[in-house]
């Protein structure tokens, strides 16, 4: 199970106290999960503005649904799921095409190669719209094609099949450059 | 470094914009949560209103299939009496 460091400092009865309805029990999971969950969905659009407001959206469907988790494991699986999901809806709605470069923030604590960060992250945002959530929930939450294909619903060959395409095409892309 | 942990690097967890969570929080707090017990109240409250709603179009049917019979009853009560007078007029006519 891959918790974020916020997550592993959540007090263990915090989701039985939302799930009671106590308001700031549920800031606590919003607290911890937060992070994550905007950064699925800024890694997958490049743009700051649009993954808060997906990642808004996401914690208000998990509002409705507090009931419906059954542990600190199932909610994180449930917020990778729906965060994938969802990103994926609103690009098929949107028809979001085009990535602007400004909106691809450098991160609080400087990546070892600011530059390559950066270039990682506007080639990314570049691949097809399964390859980018295959390689963003593998190298961001750093989960195995297992797991992906649990929460994308995508045939474990196929995710496997995203990540070497989207590897390949990158290191290209990047010899290119 | 190798293209793996270039991207895990890229691709590290970043904060969302000041004022995230007080936004995400509001916006909950303007969508009340039906706990499971008022939900399961709603939904038994909405089959009632649905069962009686049937059953009192059902009755409504049956009063109105019953006024139509009565209907025809009546009909044909009137056509059998035009009939028999119908009948004892010719009746008195061959008599003569």
């Amino acid at each position: 199970m891959n918790f974020t460091a916020a997550a592993e400092t959540l007090p263990d009865d915090s989701l039985t106290r939302a799930q009671a309805g106590d308001s700031e029990a549920f800031a606590e999971l919003v607290a911890a999960h937060e992070a994550m969950v905007f950064s699925l969905a800024f890694h997958f659009f490049g743009q700051r503005e649009r993954a808060a407001d997906v990642a808004q959206e996401v914690f208000l469907q998990l509002f409705r649904a507090l009931d419906t988790i059954e542990s600190q494991g199932h909610l994180l699986f449930w917020l990778r799921q729906v965060t994938s999901r969802k990103c994926i809806d609103e690009l098929r709605r949107k028809r979001l095409r085009s990535v602007s470069l400004d909106d691809i923030a450098e991160p609080a604590t400087p990546a070892p190669d600011p530059l390559l960060g950066r270039e990682l992250r506007k080639l990314i945002a570049r691949l097809p719209e399964s390859q980018r959530i295959v390689v963003t929930l593998r190298y961001q939450e750093d989960l195995g094609p297992e797991e992906i294909s649990h929460i994308t619903n995508i045939p474990l060959n196929t995710v496997k099949s995203h990540l070497h395409r989207a590897l390949r095409s990158l290191r290209r892309s990047l010899e290119e450059s | 470094m190798n293209l793996e942990s270039q991207l895990r690097a890229a691709l590290r967890h970043k904060q969302p914009p000041a004022g995230f969570r007080e936004s995400a929080l509001a916006a909950t707090r303007r969508q009340p949560r039906l706990r499971p017990a008022w939900r399961a109240i709603a939904a038994a409250a909405l089959l009632t209103l649905l069962a009686g709603g049937t059953t009192a179009r059902w009755v409504e049917e049956r009063r109105e299939g019953q006024r139509a019979k009565e209907q025809v009853l009546t009909a044909l009560r009137i056509t059998t009496d035009k009939l028999r007078d119908t009948r004892e007029t010719i009746h008195e006519a061959s008599n003569h």
